[in-house]
């Protein structure tokens, strides 16, 4: 054993020259690797250790719209430390005549209590305390500060009530989604009293923080709500969780895309090894010829693959960690902070993948070890190595294979999406192997052709050891993943860059009471004659029970449409369907009957598992409610109309108290009086969608950059490993072309048939990889993304073109090289 | 013509520079009285491909082809619509009627030998360049492929330039010339 190491470490350290490419692919995706999972963990660790700072406390009672009950609250802090929240949606001016700065804000309503776990972060830092001790204070977060130009002690207006700013925000500790993404500022509860509030026209909520080291507390407060049913109690393992959704579905994603690359290198490993294993021909032969045995030969590979895994894992994790602290830039607004740390756990799982990776595709290839014969010192003629694949390796590499998979599976959020990548993944290879046999298979089959390139081209391809399946499989998949990855990013800007769709409205008016509405409306029309408006009635609900049983118990936060049971929804209802939202499933009310009906969201209903005549138990102002789903609709919440996940039938609606929302688009964004309506509607809140979409594209921007970073990096292993298929392809073209030569050949129709053979590898794999590409593209965006698709011809172009023309280039100057004169020595030295 | 001398005495060089596979710093080629020193690549590739035939000590046959398909290479080169067949012919003469379809890793020694001299015979061309042909062979293949090699060559009537360490074997040509130091002496 330690001959083979002497042995490996000699060798390696000269011949890794040759081992360039192992060597810088290899790094690359190891490095990629392990940039995704110490984000990943580093994030996860992050919310996990901050989860009681991000629901601000040991736990929370929501009273959703009203005050919690008086007494029950006396008792509570009795036995801990309370803080009470209020959270609204409200507008916000810099000035009563202001028509151009009016901010849809979540206004927070905090008492001296707050926070009870981490730390508000405010300029000056006096800020919050000035919040408590004086009176209408309030202090805005940075964008508003700034946009607005305020200074301390400057007047803003929330509901036409004067409000003194004394400071910004940085970030608050209790970060929910409203806060996460959009405006917001903070008042103290006394401050609020002073506003008018509606409690069902302004999305209030009512939140309780509970701070104790007493683990009763939460046994009484449980007990206590028995006589509470509309209130709710948070946890910490439940704050902050589309922040945990969101870091989940973009890691899931990423550590797809490094598996690929892992999995793309492999193939390129093995390419250049075979490579090394045929220049280092002789040597194997003369070491078999004194006494070698081959297993010690393949041992002595082995160890010089594991030498370079170990040192290139090691350099690849110490360079992630030190990147990891430039993803802060990222998650500035998130409120947590990322930091290095070296974790052994991380560092075994990224050696133990890399392991897998090299052993699965060097298996086939240092076996190709056994082929070389010391009779061939002999024979004197020039042997190519194969891949071998014999019974035994065939199960060792899918034992090991699996394993592979197994790690990837037990560290996914959602195994599903792994799984059908995978199975995708390695139905392509299999189709690209395929695809390698019918040409040969055809290419044999034709026994006429006088034109002597194309008769060279077909012998290339179909000789007995060709490695023609293995250029097609290694340029398929990496023109397959270029191509998703550019499809994926083209759809991923569309979505960014679109113009805002053409139904969506200028606004969005939410919190409309009955007595204003017409009022409201004829002031709307009176701005814009032209307007084109849609006011809906609304009423707060949320999904107590699905046929009898709370979904709580059995729909887990990770389930896409948690969202409609977290907090209450608001419903709507009406006579007919919404125009944008087709009915795929049953038929719409039964307009004569009181009983509740309910129209569900087709892709709620899917993943809730609701069919339809299923019964659904809605809380409405605190009463249980039990109706049937009647139909189910799709409904697209991109186009930014007005869309609900559930609505229910007029007759049984009328009866319930409601509000309305509208929505309105000018005919001239110059007729918009926006802080006119906020001075004569003081109630009413208005939305700008542009400002709206701004927020989100500046979000899912700084998401797009990640993604099209680390898949840029993929992209260079792709064609890495293309361009190790080229030259080893070209390399055992060598001894060949300079025969050709030698016997007369002009290089010019060694080049015709260089063109033919790549003509006939190349235009049958693009098409397919094209197909591939155009499928797993979708995939990731619709399935991974939620996003919308679409096919766009001149990336795809463009990127195959870009692949071809590389790949072509590669192949003409390595052709050129072998034919150049000065080379002809070589025969002479062989 | 013969061409002996000790090794690293330039036997190689002058005969890569008959065959046109390098070019001289200095002086000049005529070959069938044309100037080939200006050839270009191309030029000197079609008169290789009619003219001159090579043969190798290491025989350098192309591994993934048959012998049939070494030898009918060099006359579909050439355009000869009857390729496969003459080189079967040719094989056959050369005594390698049962190993037409084997590849070079199964052949011996001397046959990968007759296959390359079938190889550089197949067009009848007016020169034959041997390398130490039998350099790498025994006695018995050794004669064969020297037997092989003069009366092909007096058959076609092709000049053969044969570089050889060996005495006996040089002795049979019309002309010996020996090299020392790049020189004629």
């Amino acid at each position: 054993m330690v001959t083979s190491i002497s042995y490996a470490l000699r060798d390696l350290t000269r011949s890794y020259k040759k081992l360039f490419s192992i060597i810088v692919t290899l790094f690359i995706s190891l490095f990629i690797l392990s940039l995704i999972i110490n984000l990943e963990t580093g994030l996860k660790k992050e919310l996990n250790n901050n989860a009681k700072v991000l629901l601000g406390g040991d736990f929370e009672v929501d009273t959703r719209s009203k005050k919690i009950n008086e007494q029950f609250l006396q008792e509570l802090k009795q036995q801990s430390t309370v803080s009470s929240t209020i959270e609204f949606s409200t507008m916000l001016t810099g000035s009563l005549n202001d028509d151009t700065n009016a901010f849809f804000i979540r206004l927070k309503a905090v008492d001296d209590q707050y926070p009870l776990y981490g730390k508000v972060f405010s300029k000056p830092e006096n800020a919050m305390q000035r919040l408590q001790n004086e009176k209408n204070a309030i202090v805005v977060n940075r964008k508003i500060f700034e946009t607005l130009n305020l200074k301390v002690d400057d007047t803003v207006y929330v509901k036409q009530s004067p409000f003194k700013v004394v400071g910004f925000v940085e970030t608050v500790p209790d970060l929910g989604r409203a806060l996460l993404f959009g405006d917001f500022a903070v008042v103290s509860n006394k401050a609020f009293d002073t506003l008018n509030i509606t409690s069902l026209g302004s999305f209030v909520n009512y939140e309780y923080k509970v701070k104790t080291n007493n683990s009763n507390v939460l046994n009484f407060v449980n007990e206590q709500l028995k006589q509470f049913p509309t209130y709710k109690i948070r946890l910490p393992e439940n704050a902050a969780n589309n922040l945990k959704r969101l870091i989940s579905n973009f890691s899931e994603f990423l550590s797809l895309v490094s598996i690929s690359a892992m999995l793309i290198a492999g193939i390129g490993i093995s390419n250049t090894l075979i490579s090394f294993i045929n220049q280092k021909n002789t040597s194997i032969a003369i070491m078999k010829s004194v006494g070698f045995k081959s297993v010690e030969i393949k041992r002595i590979f082995y160890l010089e693959v594991f030498c370079l895994l170990f040192i290139i894992t090691t350099l690849a994790y110490l360079l992630s960690l030190a990147v990891i602290p430039q993803a802060n830039l990222f998650i500035s607004n998130l409120g947590i902070s990322l930091e290095s740390e070296f974790s052994i756990t991380n560092y075994s799982l990224i050696l133990l993948t890399g392991l897998l990776v090299v052993v699965i595709f060097c298996i086939p290839t240092i076996s190709s070890i056994e082929q070389i014969k010391a009779t061939s010192l002999f024979r004197n003629i020039f042997q190519l190595t194969k891949f071998q694949f014999c019974f035994k390796n065939s199960v060792i590499i899918l034992f090991l294979l699996f394993t592979l998979l197994g790690i990837f599976l037990l560290r996914s959020d959602k195994p599903y999406y792994t799984t059908t990548y995978f199975v995708f993944f390695f139905i392509f290879c299999g189709v690209f192997y395929l695809l390698s046999q019918l040409i040969i298979y055809i290419l044999k089959k034709i026994k006429f052709s006088n034109h002597l390139p194309l008769r060279f081209a077909m012998k290339n391809i179909t000789q007995e050891r060709s490695i023609f399946p293995i250029t097609v499989l290694s340029l398929g998949i990496g023109a397959t993943l270029l191509l998703t990855l550019t499809l994926v990013g083209t759809n991923f800007k569309r979505e960014l860059e679109k113009s805002i769709p053409e139904i969506a409205p200028d606004f969005f008016y939410v919190s409309i009471q009955k007595d204003v509405k017409d009022n409201f409306i004829s002031s709307l029309k009176k701005q814009d004659p032209q307007l084109k408006y849609e006011t809906v009635p609304i009423a707060p609900a949320s999904v107590a029970k699905i046929n009898g049983v709370d979904p709580l118990t059995y729909i887990k936060s990770s389930n896409d449409s948690f969202w409609v049971l977290e907090r209450d929804r608001r419903i709507s209802w009406s006579d007919t369907p919404p125009q944008d939202n087709p009915i795929v499933e049953g038929k719409w009310f039964d307009l004569q009957s009181d009983q509740l009906q309910i129209s569900l969201d087709a892709k709620v209903a899917r993943n809730f598992g609701v069919n339809l005549n299923d019964e659904l138990t809605l809380k409405i102002y605190g009463r249980e409610v039990t109706g049937t789903v009647t139909s189910l609709r799709q409904v697209d919440y991109r186009d930014l109309s007005i869309n609900f996940a559930m609505i229910i039938n007029p007759k049984f609606a009328n009866q319930l108290p409601h509000e309305y929302i509208a929505t309105a688009k000018f005919s001239d964004p110059k007729l918009i009086q926006e802080a006119k309506l906020v001075q004569k509607f003081p109630n009413i809140s208005a939305i700008k969608v542009s400002t709206y979409l701004g927020k989100i594209t500046s979000l899912v921007n700084k998401i797009f950059i990640a993604v099209v970073i680390i898949s840029s990096v993929v992209v260079i292993v792709g064609l890495m490993v293309i361009a190790s298929a080229v030259v080893v392809q070209a390399r055992i073209g060598v001894y060949q072309n300079l025969i050709f030569k030698i016997l007369g050949l002009r290089s010019g129709k060694l080049i015709q048939a260089n063109l033919i053979e790549f003509f006939i590898t190349y235009v049958s794999i693009f098409l397919i990889a094209g197909l591939f590409g155009i499928f797993t593209s979708r995939f990731v965006i619709e399935t991974i993304f939620r996003l919308g698709w679409q096919f766009e011809l001149m990336p795809v172009f463009n990127v195959l073109f870009i692949i071809g023309a590389l790949t072509l280039f590669l192949i003409l100057v390595n052709t050129y090289r072998f034919l150049k004169p000065s080379v002809y020595p070589m025969v002479r030295n062989e | 013509m013969a061409v002996v001398g000790k090794s690293g005495s330039g036997k190689t060089s002058l005969i890569m520079l008959m065959g046109g596979l390098e070019k001289p710093s200095s002086g000049e080629i005529i070959f069938d009285q044309q100037s080939i020193s200006s050839f270009s690549e191309d030029q000197l590739a079609d008169i290789r491909k009619q003219k001159i035939g090579i043969v190798f000590q290491s025989f350098y046959l192309i591994p993934n082809y048959t012998a049939l398909e070494n030898v009918s290479l060099i006359l579909e080169i050439n355009g000869d619509k009857n390729a496969k067949q003459q080189a079967e012919e040719l094989l056959v003469q050369f005594g390698l009627k049962d190993r037409l379809n084997h590849f070079p890793t199964q052949l011996s020694g001397g046959e990968q030998q007759r296959v390359a001299i079938a190889r550089s015979m197949a067009v009848k061309p007016k020169m034959i360049l041997a390398d130490e042909p039998t350099g790498n062979l025994d006695s018995e293949n050794s004669d064969m492929i020297s037997k092989l090699l003069f009366e092909y060559a007096d058959k076609n009537q092709s000049s053969l330039v044969l570089v050889t360490h060996d005495l006996k074997f040089a002795e049979k040509c019309d002309r010996m010339i020996k090299i020392e130091d790049g020189m004629i002496v």
